[in-house]
């Protein structure tokens, strides 16, 4: 590589800011001049010049690779949030599914109920009401058999016969109202089922 | 040791330009040293050189992932090796070491392959030594990690 020689002007004035000001060249220009052979000043001067350079690079150098280092760190560590994000997100989503599906579940668990609850009474209501019409029979029975005795046995039968006829049609239309009930309770039961 | 004459970096972080310019004055690589932050960029210039018979820089190092350019590094070195005339030294600098982008590299033309870290001095020292083997063909693709 050529290197540049400066005339003695340019020497001296670099040379004398330098000592007065402490103003000094910069950068790779530095590189590229020399001194006159035997001008050990300027000589000196160009030595003192490239330390002086290469020591301020050597600093910018040490704080652009911080910088850059923190930098890096930066970029990872929002990476790192946004996969963080992400996943919060899907946990979110996650999270409402689940609430749609309990929903869904405590619905149908409350209709079951209701169901179980509909079913228990009209269950109730069927053996009361099975109870009731045995209850009818019986006394249907009973009633005829003391009718049928107070006959056979040629006795007064107006006041049984009387009660007898008054029973049996209170018993006949209660009993067609038992088993319409329990009618509507088998239909009910089965509809459900 | 002989310099470089002349280099031209090819990345998007211009954090790195400072490192790589620093890098390059402290070890005496190169007096004459240009950035360029995108893969278009640099395709232009070199078309530009290419068109016009223009000297072109000596040495190339080329970024990887060339963020916010139409295509990456290796593109980028596969049309100056095979589009734009080559006699350049060309390769990738990269922070990733990964096996298969460097066969792929190599496919292109690429000759080296640096990798990129807060130490890279060594690796640049080192690179400028085989310098004078990339130039003349006679060195191997090489990766400095």
């Amino acid at each position: 590589m050529n290197l540049v020689t400066v005339n003695k002007q340019t020497r001296d004035l670099l040379i004398s800011l330098y000592k007065e000001r402490r103003v000094s060249l910069e950068g790779n220009i530095i590189k590229v001049l020399k001194a006159e052979v035997g001008d050990t000043e300027f000589e000196e001067y160009l030595k003192v010049t490239l330390q002086k350079d290469q020591e301020t690079r050597k600093k910018r150098l040490d704080i652009t690779k911080q910088i850059q280092t923190q930098n890096q760190e930066l970029v990872q560590k929002q990476e790192e949030i946004s996969r963080i994000n992400q996943e919060l997100n899907q946990s979110l989503e996650q999270t409402k599914a689940a609430m749609v599906q309990a929903e869904q579940a405590r619905e149908a668990a409350l209709n079951d109920l209701d169901l179980l609850q509909k079913r228990s009474q009209t269950e109730l209501i069927g053996t009361i009401v099975k109870v009731a019409l045995w209850v009818v029979v019986g006394v249907g029975i009973i009633t005829t058999g003391l009718y049928a005795t107070a006959l056979i046995a040629n006795v007064e039968t107006t006041l049984i016969g009387n009660t007898w006829s008054n029973m049996f049609g209170i018993l006949l239309t209660n009993s067609f109202s038992i088993i319409g009930t329990i009618m509507g309770v088998k239909y009910a039961t089965e509809k459900k089922e | 040791m002989e310099m470089i004459e002349s280099i031209l970096l090819v990345d998007d972080e211009s954090l790195f330009h400072l490192v790589f310019e620093d890098a390059c004055s402290l070890l005496d690589i190169s007096l004459s040293l240009e950035c360029i932050d995108s893969s278009d960029n640099a395709a232009r210039m070199f078309k530009g050189l290419y068109e016009t018979g223009q000297q072109k820089p000596e040495c190339v190092f080329v970024d990887l992932n060339i963020v916010g350019s139409s295509f990456d590094g290796i593109e980028l070195v596969r049309k100056i090796n095979y589009e734009y005339g080559n006699h350049v030294v060309v390769g990738i600098i990269s922070s990733s070491n990964d096996r298969e982008e460097q066969i792929k590299a190599q496919a292109a033309g690429a000759q080296f392959w640096l990798v990129k870290s807060d130490d890279i001095e060594p690796r640049l020292e080192e690179f400028r030594k085989d310098f004078s083997k990339y130039k003349d063909r006679t060195a191997p693709f090489k990766v400095y990690r």
